[in-house]
């Protein structure tokens, strides 16, 4: 069984982590970070070690950024409210679109060619990523998006008020090509399993449903198929919480569950939360099956190789209730976690 | 039930029949106590919190969940924290370390008894009906021969001069004696009070038989009544004792008479600090100043805070607002916040 091993990039952004994802095929990762840098890493196999490759300055803290159609293409939205393509290679920006606030969530969708951006001025921006001179389809929100993710076929969009609109991306693909001017229905309209703001969302590898999780240390699973059968197998659960000291009167501290990450394999997934800690949750027999070492800060971002043999982590202080100030300077740290070949198999329902 | 404080000191046996901890020499309440103690504190996997049985079991589950190797038992003394020793509450632990402990819990007790007894004067615990009383035997005894002898002189010469007198007296007079003698010895404590006569009471009883109707009322004016005779003792040092707790008082003599009715000898000045205090307040209540009520309410208010915490218990959320995310509260600091005319 080839060991787990676990380290640290050695360059790590100056502030807080927005968001990792991982390239299409090679053990590459690129990471956004509020020091208006995003960040491209490099997995050394078997060096156990990561290089940063370069870092593409924006103009605006990054507040997401994913990977395109190869690794060499890249996707970011931040706080100038722009769009933009990055190219990893010449490191030239283009600005695809501009929404009117700051961009929260980009996500790309490889089987469509779609590039999804969610904004808190309430819309999403489509752009057909395999013809980008074609304009794209803005899509009102009910409410202000906070997660974003995207599956084989749906899409997830979180908001505000505990609204979770669901989206066919075919659909979407079709009404970008014939840019339509009526914008398309969501697929499905939710309200979150949790009752507190979400955090973060991600879908499962097998296009069956995804997770949420919420500021209240707590994840929640659902299913896509909208037959009652299959809701009735939701459920949510507590984590990332700790037990107060006696001294100050007992009871849970709370830590919100910053991110959610699939196994592409597996069909486990990793949570990771403001008490510093990643763990490794069984959706199917509904149970955790690791947690792994907790790390000095807050987790703010995780990612699974497309392969599933690593899973980087972003560690950088969390934003607390009354926090006047924030600085994720010298904090701020990126992890790499090579996995066992069955660390992140799960034993099935039992 | 556990959290009830007994009694401040428990003797010995209570002292070693209490379970302990091999790792850290903790001892606790009971088993129970004692082994949720070792699977939190030295049973615990620090990867994943998960609390094992015993430091195997952790060894076993850091080896196959976390693929790590468990070199030591967490948080145990430098020479305890070996893997190779299979500890379960009080289940494996070895016979020398066993006798070590209870060495150690027996040396502990009685120097913490001396330290107590120096401290305080009080005897032992469980000696305290002995303890007095050996106290004042060990002083008495020469004074007690001493006492006897001179009563023995005393009492021969009166016997001499009864002899001389009246017959019938005589065995009054024997009955007054006999009684000066056990006297001291019962009821020691009765004599180093500053109120009491300096001499042994019933001597002088005993040293005028030859008038017993009138001579005791003129010594002892006390009484009022004539005393029975034959029974001057026992009515003598009833009222001169200090009013309070007279048994209580009984061990202390050097103890103030003032603070006689108060049992345990240290009250004495915590008394005498609470007379200052009283001092205060009245010097506080005259110049219109009320801090100690003040403070009582501010104690007040804080327990009550405290139980409204504690009612509500739950959960404190690091990040509590539902409406608006971290990132947007980011967002609006200076640090991060991006302005459109700036960058055009």
């Amino acid at each position: 069984m080839a060991p787990a091993t676990q380290f640290e990039v050695a360059q790590p952004p100056n502030d807080a982590i927005s968001a990792i994802d991982f390239a299409p095929e090679a053990p590459r990762f690129l990471v956004s970070s509020w020091d208006k840098n995003v960040y491209l890493y490099e997995i050394a196999s078997g060096s156990e070690q990561a290089t940063l490759i370069n870092a593409f300055e924006h103009r605006a803290p990054v507040l997401s950024v994913c990977f395109g159609a190869n690794q060499d293409e890249a996707f970011t939205a931040g706080m100038d409210r722009q769009v933009k393509k990055l190219n990893l290679v010449t490191g030239e920006q283009t600005v695809l679109s501009k929404h009117s606030e700051p961009v929260r969530c980009v996500v790309y969708s490889s089987e469509h060619s779609l590039l999804i951006s969610a904004s808190w001025d309430s819309t999403l921006h489509v752009h057909n990523a395999a013809n980008l001179s074609q304009p794209h389809i803005t899509i009102p929100l009910p409410g202000k998006p906070h997660a974003l993710a995207a599956s084989r076929t749906k899409l997830v969009v979180a908001m505000t008020a505990r609204l979770v609109h669901i989206y066919d991306l075919p659909t979407l693909l079709s009404a970008v090509r014939s840019n339509t001017q009526t914008p398309p229905q969501p697929w499905q309209q939710r309200e979150s399993s949790l009752k507190f703001l979400t955090r973060a969302v991600a879908c499962m590898p097998n296009d069956a449903g995804y997770a949420t999780s919420s500021i209240e240390g707590r994840v929640a699973v659902e299913w896509f198929d909208d037959s009652a059968e299959s809701q009735a197998r939701k459920y949510a659960f507590k984590c990332h919480r700790q037990a107060a000291p006696e001294a100050e009167g007992g009871g849970d501290i709370v830590y919100p569950v910053n991110a959610l990450a699939f196994h592409p394999i597996y069909g486990t997934f990793a949570s990771g939360g403001g008490d510093g800690t990643v763990a490794l949750w069984d959706a199917e027999a509904k149970r955790r099956m690791r947690q792994y070492q907790r790390f000095p800060d807050s987790v703010a971002a995780l990612a699974f190789s497309r392969d599933g043999r690593y899973l980087a982590i972003g560690v950088c202080p969390g934003f607390e209730t009354g926090m006047e100030d924030y600085s994720g300077e010298g904090r701020t740290k990126v992890f790499v976690r090579e996995l066992g070949e069955t660390e992140a198999k799960g034993k099935g329902a039992k | 039930m556990g959290h009830k404080k007994k009694r401040s000191h428990p003797d010995l046996e209570e002292l070693l029949a209490r379970p302990w901890c091999y790792y850290c020499e903790r001892d606790f309440e009971d088993l129970k106590l004692l082994i949720s103690h070792q699977k939190a504190k030295h049973f615990k996997c620090e990867r994943c919190g998960k609390r094992l049985n015993t430091a195997g079991g952790l060894s076993v589950h850091m080896n196959q969940v976390h693929k790590e190797t468990l070199q030591c038992v967490e948080n145990a003394l430098p020479n305890r924290s070996g893997l190779d020793i299979e500890i379960f509450g009080m289940e494996g632990v070895p016979e020398d370390i066993l006798q070590q402990h209870n060495q150690r819990i027996i040396q502990n007790f009685y120097q913490a008894q001396a330290e107590r007894a120096a401290a305080t004067g009080n005897p032992p615990r469980g000696h305290a009906v002995q303890g007095p009383a050996k106290k004042i035997k060990y002083e008495t005894p020469e004074e007690l021969k001493k006492r006897l002898a001179e009563h023995r002189a005393k009492f021969a010469a009166q016997k001499a001069a009864a002899a001389n007198g009246t017959a019938p007296q005589v065995p009054q007079a024997d009955g007054a004696a006999a009684a000066p003698a056990p006297f001291p010895a019962a009821q020691p404590p009765a004599y180093p009070y500053p109120a009491m006569p300096p001499t042994v009471p019933g001597y002088p009883a005993a040293a005028i038989p030859p008038f017993p109707p009138t001579a005791p009322a003129g010594v002892y004016p006390a009484p009022g009544a004539p005393p029975v005779p034959g029974a001057p003792g026992a009515s003598f040092p009833l009222p001169a004792r200090p009013p309070g707790a007279p048994g209580a008082g009984a061990a202390l003599p050097q103890r103030p008479p003032f603070y006689n009715g108060a049992g345990a000898p240290g009250e004495g000045p915590v008394q005498k600090v609470g007379g200052d205090d009283i001092d205060q307040l009245i010097r506080m209540a005259e110049a219109g100043i009320k801090p100690q009520a003040q403070q009582q309410q501010g104690e007040k208010k804080e327990e009550g805070a405290a139980a409204g915490e504690k009612k509500k218990k739950e959960v404190r959320m690091v990040y509590a607002d539902t409406e608006v995310s971290p990132e947007e509260k980011m967002a609006l600091l200076p640090r991060y916040r991006w302005v459109e005319e700036a960058a055009a």
